[in-house]
């Protein structure tokens, strides 16, 4: 599994240079969150395929458009974000719902939220019934622990918007896990 | 207990090697086109010029595609009255009969063209310089009286 606190030494700038063995060590550290976050969203197995593989190609093509080298998980993430988000335009989904007010709380942690065994298909069934602008938050925060401000960057949204629908999400969640006790 | 992130990570393991494929696909197609080198200098140009157009495609037409096949309409829409007008009017003089005035003014117009148009190289006979005596210029007679 993929460890997020090894970002640092990810090699972008080698990447910059079109080191083939720089390429392949981003696209093996990050294949998985993207396709975790990306099937999550889209719900189909193949159709996640083809995003992870879309977002690799627009990646090598376009690692110019990249100002900071540190942001690469949250560029690479936004690329497969927008694709999902063509995904749903071609599919007329519902794409944002907008939550007004933004919680004065906020716990920051994605490990604040423990799933035990005999809960997992369950919570798994819960991430699913989420609206989607929430459920990407979720995950993002979830998969690779992106701070407010990098889901904001990925998702193109307000900061505030981006709080409040992961106050609700988490909140959603676990108080539909408590219910099912 | 899991944290969320374990439990996702460890439901999509399973698609690990379909990943990996996708990779090597990836890696295959973006990086074994560096070894054009060897290639010769017609199949590069083919292939930059590809990219090229490839890359307007995708970040100039392809997002604005609702304009420019609103602007490719009106553009057709324009030839085919422009065309359709063209078309039309030498149909119509063509099929018209000129009539006896028409004809008439039509021969007046070609005699006056003709005339403007003769040949003036050669001088004519009024053009001819003739064999002048000057005359005194007064009528008196050149009788001389003393």
């Amino acid at each position: 599994m993929p460890e997020v606190a090894d970002i640092e030494q990810l090699p972008v700038a080698q990447a910059r240079a079109g080191e083939p063995a720089a390429w392949d060590a981003l696209f093996r550290r990050y294949q998985l969150p993207l396709y975790v976050y990306v099937f999550e969203l889209v719900r189909d197995e193949q159709a996640g395929l083809d995003i992870v593989q879309e977002t690799f190609i627009a990646a090598v093509r376009h690692l110019g458009g990249l100002r900071e080298n540190a942001k690469f998980g949250s560029w690479l993430f936004g690329i497969a974000h927008q694709k999902c988000i063509q995904r749903w335009r071609k599919r007329k989904e519902i794409l944002f719902d907008e939550i007004p007010e933004s919680p004065d709380e906020f716990d920051d942690s994605p490990d604040d939220l423990l799933v035990r065994r005999e809960q997992e298909a369950e919570f798994m069934n819960l991430l699913n019934q989420l609206p989607l602008p929430q459920r990407s938050v979720l995950l993002l925060h979830f998969v690779e622990d992106f701070s407010l401000e990098e889901i904001a960057r990925i998702t193109e949204t307000q900061l505030g918007t981006v709080k409040s629908r992961l106050h609700y999400a988490k909140k959603s969640l676990r108080k539909l896990l408590e219910e099912k006790k | 207990m899991k944290t969320p992130r374990d439990l996702l990570f460890a439901r999509h393991q399973a698609a690990g090697p379909r990943l990996d494929a996708i990779r090597r696909d990836v890696m295959a197609a973006e990086f074994n086109h560096q070894d054009t080198k060897a290639q010769s200098w017609p199949v590069v140009f083919m292939s930059w010029c590809l990219g090229g157009f490839n890359r307007l495609w995708l970040e100039l037409v392809w997002p604005c595609r609702r304009v420019w096949t609103g602007l490719a309409a009106v553009w057709v829409f324009l030839l085919i009255i422009n065309v359709a007008q063209r078309d039309h009017s030498p149909v119509i003089i063509a099929q018209s009969q000129p009539t006896v005035a028409m004809l008439l003014a039509f021969r007046d117009q070609e005699k006056i063209l003709n005339e403007l148009l003769a040949d003036h190289s050669q001088p004519t006979e009024a053009d001819r310089p003739r064999n002048f005596a000057p005359k005194p210029r007064s009528e008196i007679s050149g009788t001389v009286i003393i």
